[in-house]
C-alpha cells in the first residue's frame, strides 16, 4: 500500500497521473463523443430514438444517400472555396498587417491591440453588421463602390448566387485577419535581430532578407497558423446564420451548416453525423499539419 | 455522452430530492411547463395568475429559445424527463402527435366547459389534429395578408381604396409603383431559404389548388411563375432570397416598398416607423371569385402523454384558454378563437388592420399536419429558392420538390 502511494508522490505512478487527467478528460469530452458522432452516422437517428444509443443499423445508407442528393457535391465544393479563400485572405492581409506593424512606428503595438477587438466580437454581431454592409439595396459596400465609381448597377451581395459564398468568405477574412496578424506578429518578434543585421552588411536587400530570413524563420508559425485557420474556417458557422443562411439555393452553404441544418432543422441526426464525420477526417489531416509544424518548433 | 449521461441524471436526481424536501410540506401537484413566452408575453403571466388561485396545482415555468424548442422537448421525451405542458409551433406538433408524445384530449375536450373546438378557427385546430383526434389546443394565432402604402398609390396614379385582388392586378400595380430612380420596388415579401420562405409561399400554392402533396399541380407552378416574374422583372429587390419577413417589412416601413406581404406582429412597428398613410388587404387570389387561402402561424399548447397529473394539466390548459378573451389587449396576440371579437384598440388604423387580419385567418391553414413537416418544408425552400435564382424552371423546380415529397412518404 505504501509503495503504491509513494509511487503516486514521486515515480512512475506520478507520470501516469499526469498522463492519466488530461487523458480522461479527452476521452470523456472530446473521444466519446466522436466515436458516438461515427456510430450515429451509421445508424438511423430519429428524434425519439436520440436518447438511446442501440438504434437501426443501416450501413452505409446515410453516406450513400448523401452522396445522391443533388446538392452534396456543390456544398462540398463550396467548402473547399470557402476554407481556401477565407485562409488565403486571412492569411495575407494577416501577413501584411504584421510586417506593416513590425517597422514599429509611435504607437504601432497600440494599433496591433485594437485590431484585436474584430477578434473579440461575436460571429453574429459581426454577421449581422456585415449583412448591412453587404445588402444590396442600400449597403454600404454598394454605396462605395459606386461613389468611387467602380461600378454602376449594384451587386446583391448576399442574394445573387455568384457572389453569396464570396460575401460570407469577406467578412470571415475580417473576422480572422487580426487572429492571423497576432501570432505572426510574435513570430516575427522571435526572430533574432542579429541576422538581419549580418545579412545588411552582406549586402542583402530588403526583398533577399524578407525571402531568405523572414519566411524560413517563420515556417512553423505559418504553418500553425494555417493548420488553426483550417479549423477556424471549418468551425466558422455564426456568419452563415446571420448573412446568408447558406441560400440563395444552396449557393453559399458548406459542409458545417448543412450538417446543422440536417440535424436540427429537417432532424435527421444520422445525416448530420454523417456530414460531421466527413468534415472531422479533413480537420484531422489539418491536425497533422499542425503537430507536425509545432514539432519544428521545439528544435527551434 | 456516457459520462456526461450518468452526471446529469445524477444531478438531475439530487435535485429533485432536494426538491422533493422542499414540497413534502404542501400537497400540491407540481406541473412543468416549459414555452418560449418572454416576460411580457402569456405563458408566464399566465402561470402567475393560475398559481396565485392556489388550487392545489402549482405550475413551475421554463423559458425556451426558439431553436431549441422541438429539439429540448425531444431530448427530453426520449430520455423520460419531459415536462408536463409545452407550447409548440403548429407545424411540427404532428410530429410529436404522430410519435404518441403528446396526450391525446379529445375526451377531456368533449366533457370541458371551457375548450370547445367549435370556437376555434378551422386551421389553427386542423394543426392539433391528428388521425382524427386533439392533442392539443390552439394557443394563438396569426396569418399574413398584404399592407399597401396609400401615399405611393396615389403618386402612382392608383386609388388607394382599390387594392389589388388577383394575381394579375397584383403585378401590374406592382410594376406601377417601382420606381428604381427613387428606390422603390412595388412589393416586398420573403423567400428565404427556412421556413419563412414556405410559410409566406405556401398559401400563394394553396389558392391556386394545390396543396403540399401537389406541389407541383398546375396552380402551384403558376404561383412560384408570379413570384419568379416579381424578381426577374425587379417588381420586389433580389434580397428577397435572403431577407426575413421582419427585414422585408422594414423596407416597406422605409418607404422603399410599396406593398408588403406580412403578419400582425408588424403594426405596432409600423405605426411607429411608417410616415404615411397605408393600409391592408387579404392576400390576392388566383382570380376573381378562386378560394382564399393563407398562411398560419404561432403555438399551441399540448400535454406531454408521459405526464402523471393529465386531468391537472387539462385543468391548466382550460385556464389558459379562459383567459383568451383578454390576451390581445394584454399581449398583443390574436387568439386562434373565432367566436371571440378581438376589442377595439382606440385606434382606427390598427383596429382596420386587425379585422384584415381576422377576415385573413379565416382562410388560415396549417403546414401539414404532416409528422415529416421539416424535410417537406426543406423540398419546398429548395425549389423557391432553384427557381427564383434562375436555375430551374419554376415547373422542374417543383417536379422535383414533388419527388422529393414523395419519397419522404409526407
Amino acid at each position: 500500500m505504501k509503495r503504491v502511494f509513494s509511487s503516486i508522490t514521486d515515480g512512475r505512478g506520478f507520470d501516469l497521473v499526469l498522463v492519466g487527467v488530461p487523458f480522461t478528460f479527452l476521452l470523456a469530452l472530446s473521444g466519446l463523443p466522436l466515436l458516438y458522432n461515427i456510430l450515429m452516422s451509421f445508424q438511423e437517428v430519429d428524434m425519439f430514438s436520440l436518447g438511446s444509443v442501440i438504434r437501426p443499423f443501416v450501413g452505409f445508407k446515410n453516406y450513400v444517400d448523401l452522396f445522391t442528393e443533388p446538392e452534396t457535391i456543390s456544398i462540398l465544393r463550396n467548402t473547399i472555396v470557402f476554407v481556401v479563400g477565407s485562409i488565403t485572405g486571412q492569411f495575407l492581409v494577416g501577413f501584411a498587417l504584421a510586417l506593416f506593424f513590425w517597422i514599429n512606428f509611435p504607437g504601432a503595438s497600440w494599433l496591433r491591440g485594437l485590431f484585436l477587438v474584430s477578434w473579440v466580437m461575436p460571429g453574429l454581431v459581426v454577421g449581422a453588421i456585415w449583412n448591412w454592409i453587404l445588402s444590396g439595396d442600400f449597403g454600404v459596400l454598394n454605396f462605395f463602390l459606386q461613389q468611387t465609381g467602380l461600378m454602376s448597377g449594384n451587386i446583391f451581395w448576399r442574394s445573387d448566387p455568384n457572389f453569396s459564398l464570396w460575401a460570407v468568405i469577406l467578412a470571415n477574412i475580417w473576422l480572422g485577419t487580426s487572429f492571423n496578424m497576432i501570432l505572426l506578429a510574435t513570430g516575427l518578434a522571435a526572430i533574432p535581430a542579429d541576422l538581419y543585421e549580418a545579412a545588411e552588411m552582406d549586402g542583402a536587400n530588403a526583398w533577399q532578407r524578407f525571402w531568405t530570413i523572414t519566411l524560413p524563420m517563420m515556417r512553423s508559425t505559418i504553418g500553425a497558423i494555417i493548420a488553426l485557420g483550417l479549423i477556424f474556417t471549418l468551425q466558422q458557422f455564426d456568419l452563415f446564420a446571420a448573412i446568408t443562411d447558406g441560400g440563395p439555393n444552396n449557393s453559399s452553404n458548406v459542409a458545417q451548416y448543412w450538417a446543422w441544418d440536417l440535424s436540427f432543422r429537417q432532424y435527421d441526426f444520422g445525416k448530420g453525423a454523417t456530414i460531421s464525420v466527413i468534415m472531422t477526417v479533413f480537420v484531422m489531416f489539418a491536425a497533422t499539419v499542425y503537430v507536425r509544424s509545432t514539432r519544428h518548433e521545439v528544435r527551434g | 455522452m456516457g459520462i456526461r449521461r450518468t452526471m446529469i441524471s445524477i444531478a438531475l436526481a439530487l435535485a429533485s430530492a432536494s426538491l422533493a424536501g422542499m414540497s413534502a410540506r404542501a400537497e400540491d401537484v407540481k406541473l412543468v411547463l416549459w414555452s418560449l413566452d418572454r416576460d411580457i408575453q402569456p405563458a408566464p403571466n399566465l402561470i402567475k395568475e393560475f398559481n396565485a388561485q392556489k388550487n392545489g396545482i402549482q405550475i413551475e415555468y421554463r423559458q425556451l429559445q426558439f431553436d431549441d424548442v422541438v429539439s429540448e422537448a425531444m431530448r427530453a421525451f426520449s430520455t423520460g424527463k419531459a415536462p408536463d405542458i409545452i407550447t409548440i409551433d403548429n407545424p411540427n406538433h404532428a410530429m410529436f402527435a404522430s410519435r404518441k408524445a403528446f396526450l391525446d384530449l379529445t375526451d377531456m375536450i368533449r366533457q370541458s366547459k371551457v375548450i370547445k373546438p367549435e370556437n376555434y378557427f378551422p386551421g389553427p385546430l386542423k394543426s392539433v389534429t391528428w388521425d382524427e383526434k386533439y392533442y392539443g389546443v390552439p394557443k394563438a394565432t396569426n396569418t399574413i395578408a398584404l399592407y399597401y402604402n396609400k401615399d405611393l398609390f396615389k403618386a402612382a396614379g392608383l386609388d388607394p381604396e382599390k387594392p389589388p385582388q388577383t394575381w394579375t392586378e397584383l403585378v401590374a400595380t406592382a410594376k406601377k409603383l417601382t420606381n428604381p430612380s427613387k428606390n422603390i420596388y412595388g412589393i416586398t415579401f420573403s423567400a428565404k431559404a427556412n421556413e419563412e420562405g414556405t410559410f409566406q409561399f405556401l398559401p400563394w400554392a394553396q389558392m391556386g389548388g394545390a396543396t403540399y402533396k401537389t406541389i407541383n399541380s398546375e396552380g402551384a407552378v403558376k404561383a412560384l411563375s408570379v413570384w419568379k416574374q416579381m424578381l426577374d422583372e425587379k417588381l420586389a429587390s433580389p434580397d428577397t432570397l435572403t431577407r426575413s419577413q421582419w427585414d422585408s417589412t422594414a423596407t416597406f416601413n422605409a418607404g422603399n416598398a410599396a406593398m408588403a406581404i406580412s403578419g400582425p406582429w408588424e403594426i405596432d412597428r409600423m405605426l411607429k416607423d411608417a410616415k404615411f398613410q397605408w393600409g391592408t388587404a387579404l392576400l390576392p387570389v388566383p382570380s376573381e371569385g378562386a378560394q382564399r387561402s393563407s398562411a398560419m402561424g404561432d403555438f399551441n399548447w399540448a400535454i406531454f402523454s408521459s405526464t402523471k397529473h393529465p386531468k391537472e394539466a387539462f385543468k391548466a390548459l382550460e385556464f389558459f384558454a379562459s383567459k383568451d378573451v383578454t390576451m390581445y389587449k394584454d399581449f398583443g396576440q390574436l387568439p386562434a378563437r373565432s367566436d371571440l371579437p378581438v376589442p377595439p384598440t382606440g385606434n382606427p388604423l390598427k383596429d382596420s388592420a386587425l379585422a384584415t387580419f381576422v377576415e385573413q385567418l379565416k382562410y388560415a391553414q396549417p403546414r401539414g399536419p404532416s409528422p415529416e413537416w421539416p424535410k417537406i418544408s426543406k423540398a419546398i425552400q429548395d425549389a423557391i429558392q432553384s427557381s427564383l435564382t434562375g436555375q430551374m424552371e419554376p415547373k422542374a423546380a417543383l417536379d422535383q420538390a414533388d419527388a422529393k415529397i414523395k419519397s419522404i412518404g409526407g
